[in-house]
């Protein structure tokens, strides 16, 4: 018996529905559906999974021809079916695979060899706007759950043969599908093999979502800053691999990663191509400002408050003063109360049903906004700037780097608190050390800024004008470096 | 493909060169040189600025002849080439010892200077201990890291030098002239006090065969020296118009104590923000230096565990400190001691071993 899961199938029916029975026990999903094929004659037998077929192709597309048509009579004899995608299959592992990835399998009496029909049609969710990602001028189409089709989301925007994919499996039960999209002629051989590379040496039971994918196969898995970006929106993904990146659409998860990233790809949005790039050049400098806040605000308040007051001048001295005069606590317990009770509000929110968060939100309004100030727990002042904080970091466009900056912003402050601004700066200088010697896929993670590359700080710092940015980022270090033609110049000259 | 990439030798570019040069002369030295250049010179102390830029730009031009007798090698394995593996292992202990010296007057003029104008009630040791975290993050990844590390801080600082325009407004041309009002004599003399700033060129040694293009090493060095003297007498002319020569002597450190002149709306006591910020520019010297000193003490004991090396004499500074309590006193014996260490590693070695270097050549049969 063990050497005939290995081997080849049954020819005989009966032995087929015991051997499959067998293996598949306790496992109701499993249909059979016995009958005979008027095209040649012979007695068929086709297997499937309830749920993950589409069930309207099995009885349309193949039990109607196979029972109904007249065909070639002979046994043996071609079988006519209103099928796309039709494998023959010799052995029951392959069988098994594919029946539990949704294929139906046909098995005719007395041949050798089984057909997998491809009638894959698992519960799916519609295309739908993308939910952390939104958008006000990009495309409205967010990934789904099924990697055939965010591939072909992708595809839409690059139709070119160029787009390569690399198809790999990881799980050893999951067997999620794995791909990494990537444009043959313009990315880095050393980034999709070093991928490659990472991916296949996971050994796990199943990989659910990008996220496990991600820390799985980063560089530094205890830095704290993402080094790869995770995104649901189809264009964001396209126009990364036209810089010369690759992607890594994970079956099942609505996601995709990009790699490798920089620091500052997480301060980019897709919107800032569709507005006037004035505008988003202003708006790139505002989030890098915010970063800055997010992080630093409430460390250097701290700092100010309990080291440094003679910096503050007196008119402003007095104000503080008077807010802080009732407060008990010192100025760093009074931080960690407020931000404390920010990211609960914050986290509550995230998790809780939309009805219930808006409570959530009134509620901490209230607690932050007023209760508190009036009690004389908290300093109208401290209220002040842990708002401002909190507006900062919601300005900052990825997740996984709010998320980052939360956790440096408690860093600091308790670096602030012990040390005052010595204590910021050695953070600061940390910071910089840490992120300068990061790598993403082997690339440096702070690319256009250590090591230098002015030249790319016109879609990084800044936007320049899109016909000025002739030129693919020398930080993902493309083998075509060349993107475009000159646009405006010749227009201007004539 | 991976590995293959790591095998690669790292390499650092021309502007990473200059940098690392550039900040370690800069680094805590631009601090006391004014005051220094004025007790020797009087007002024409700037003078001296012009000829020793000069003066190190042809020593950081022989340390680039030196290196070119040597294809892809430190000046460690050169002189083990040429003068036999001992001298190489002599080279590297006495260097590391100069290193080290060199990191440990970085460190300790920082932490004076943040315990008299920021946290006087911190002990040395913790300061310490708290500057030597950021060192150990830059520095576990070596060369590449250190030059990203010095660049970055170099363009943070750009806009630093535009706030020092903002005193001029009661400065008085008047207090630079007449011009050699003393004759040359004392120009001369104040070219002493020029040493210990413009110590780090040889870290040239050390970066040359890391270089990316080594043609344009000269060109460095000379850029290196000149971003460096020209910030020199830029700092030096600003502070001899801000302040008459009576009032300057008054002052330990000008450069930090003309910053109290500057009013904002927003805020007072500017000094205090600009010598937390000045931390950075500080760890422009010990952060190589630090480097430098790992690399040739793991040169000297086989080139291994670079890692422990730096472990070691983190651990080894942050003792010394607390056991000997730093002072200002000692520090400016120590800078007084590091000028002649100094001139004799900056200046004077590199000129013999560029004799010693001609002669060897000379007698080398030729392959």
């Amino acid at each position: 018996m063990a050497e005939k899961v290995n081997d080849c199938i049954a020819t005989d029916l009966n032995s087929v529905i015991s051997h499959l029975r067998e293996h598949f026990n306790d496992t109701p999903d499993l249909i059979f559906r016995e009958f005979g094929i008027k095209q040649t004659g012979e007695q068929g037998l086709l297997v499937f999974m309830d749920g993950l077929s589409d069930k309207n192709a099995i009885n349309h597309d193949i039990l109607r021809p196979l029972q109904f048509e007249e065909g070639s009579g002979q046994a043996g004899g071609k079988l006519i079916m209103n099928v796309g995608h039709i494998m023959t299959v010799e052995t029951w592992m392959r069988v098994e695979q594919n029946l539990l990835n949704g294929f139906s399998t046909l098995f005719v009496d007395g041949r050798t060899e089984a057909y997998s029909l491809d009638t894959r049609g698992w519960p799916q969710r519609a295309i739908e706007d993308p939910q952390m990602e939104s958008s006000l001028k990009g495309a409205h189409q967010g990934f789904v759950e099924t990697g055939g089709q965010n591939i072909a989301l992708i595809r839409r925007y690059i139709p070119n043969r160029e787009l390569k994919i690399r198809k790999l499996t990881v799980g050893k039960r999951g067997r999620t599908e794995v791909s990494i999209l990537y444009l043959e002629d313009v990315t880095n051989k050393q980034f999709i093999n070093s991928l490659e590379e990472r991916i296949r040496a996971i050994t796990v039971d199943v990989i659910i979502n990008t996220g496990e994918l991600a820390e799985f196969v980063e560089d530094d898995p205890y830095s704290i800053f993402p080094q790869f970006m995770t995104t649901e929106r189809p264009d964001a993904a396209a126009s990364q691999i036209l810089q010369g990146r690759c992607v890594v659409v994970l079956d099942r998860s609505p996601s995709v990663i990009v790699a490798p990233v920089s620091f500052m790809s997480f301060f980019q949005s897709v919107d800032d191509y569709s507005t006037r790039w004035s505008i988003s050049t202003f708006i790139r400098l505002l989030r890098m400002f915010a970063f800055f806040v997010a992080a630093f605000l409430p460390a250097f308040y701290i700092a100010v408050v309990s080291y440094h007051f003679e910096i503050i001048p007196l008119k402003l001295l007095f104000t503080l003063g008077e807010s802080r005069g009732r407060v008990p606590f010192p100025p760093f317990l009074e931080a960690i109360i407020m931000e404390l009770t920010l990211e609960m509000l914050r986290e509550a929110g995230v998790r809780l049903p939309a009805p219930v968060g808006q409570t959530v939100g009134i509620v901490g309004g209230i607690v932050i906004g007023q209760a508190v100030v009036q009690a004389g727990l908290i300093s109208n002042t401290m209220v002040i700037i842990v708002s401002f904080t909190a507006i900062a970091s919601f300005i900052l466009p990825n997740y996984d780097m709010v998320a980052a900056v939360r956790l440096v912003r408690f860093m600091l402050m308790v670096l602030a608190a012990m040390f005052g601004f010595v204590g910021l700066t050695v953070g600061l200088m940390a910071m910089v050390g840490h992120l300068i010697t990061l790598k993403s896929l082997g690339m440096p993670y702070s690319t256009p800024l250590a090591p230098l590359h002015i030249k790319d700080w016109k879609d990084t710092i800044i936007r320049m004008p899109l016909w000025k940015m002739n030129k693919r980022p020398e930080g993902s270090a493309p083998l075509q470096s060349v993107r475009q033609g000159n646009t405006r110049t010749k227009e201007e000259q004539e | 493909m991976n590995a293959q990439a790591q095998k690669q030798k790292p390499s650092i570019t021309i502007l990473q060169f200059i940098c690392i040069i550039s900040g370690i002369q800069i680094g805590v030295a631009v601090l006391s040189l004014p005051g220094n250049l004025v007790k020797a010179a009087g007002t024409d102390g700037w003078i001296a600025i012009i000829i020793g830029w000069i003066i190190a730009g042809v020593a950081g031009t022989v340390i680039v002849m030196v290196m070119k007798n040597g294809q892809d090698e430190t000046i460690l394995e050169l002189i083990s080439r040429t003068l036999g593996k001992w001298a190489g292992k002599l080279a590297a202990l006495l260097m590391a010892c100069y290193f080290v010296l060199l990191t440990f007057d970085g460190l300790n003029r920082t932490v004076l200077i943040t315990k008299t104008w920021l946290l006087p009630n911190t002990s040395s040791f913790t300061l310490m201990v708290l500057m030597l975290i950021p060192s150990y993050a830059v520095l576990n990844n070596q060369i590449i890291a250190v030059g990203r590390y010095v660049v970055v801080i170099f363009l943070m600082s750009l806009w630093v030098p535009f706030i020092y325009l903002l005193p001029l407004k009661n400065g008085h041309l008047l207090h630079l002239l007449p011009v050699i009002k003393e004759g040359w004599g004392p120009v001369f003399i104040a070219l002493k006090a020029l040493i210990y700033p413009s110590l780090g060129i040889i870290a040239a040694f050390f970066l040359y065969p890391y270089l990316k293009n080594k043609k344009q090493a000269v060109a460095g060095m000379w850029v290196s020296n000149s971003i460096t003297m020209g910030l020199y007498l830029f700092i030096t002319v600003i502070c001899l118009l801000f302040y008459s020569p009576d009032e300057f002597i008054q002052y330990n450190e000008p450069v930090i104590s003309m910053l109290s002149s500057i009013e904002f709306r927003f805020v007072e006591r500017i000094e205090v923000l600009f010598i937390a910020f000045y931390i950075f520019f500080f760890s422009m010297v010990w952060i190589p230096c630090l480097y430098l000193t790992v690399e040739c003490t793991s040169w000297m004991l086989g080139g291994k565990k670079k890692t422990l090396h730096l472990q070691i004499i983190c651990v080894g500074l942050a003792v010394i400190t607390y056991l000997l309590k730093p002072t200002f006193s000692a520090s400016d014996d120590l800078q007084e001691r590091l000028m002649w260490i100094g001139f004799g590693f900056e200046y004077v070695l590199p000129v013999c071993l560029l004799g010693y270097l001609w002669i060897y050549g000379k007698f080398q049969p030729r392959r």
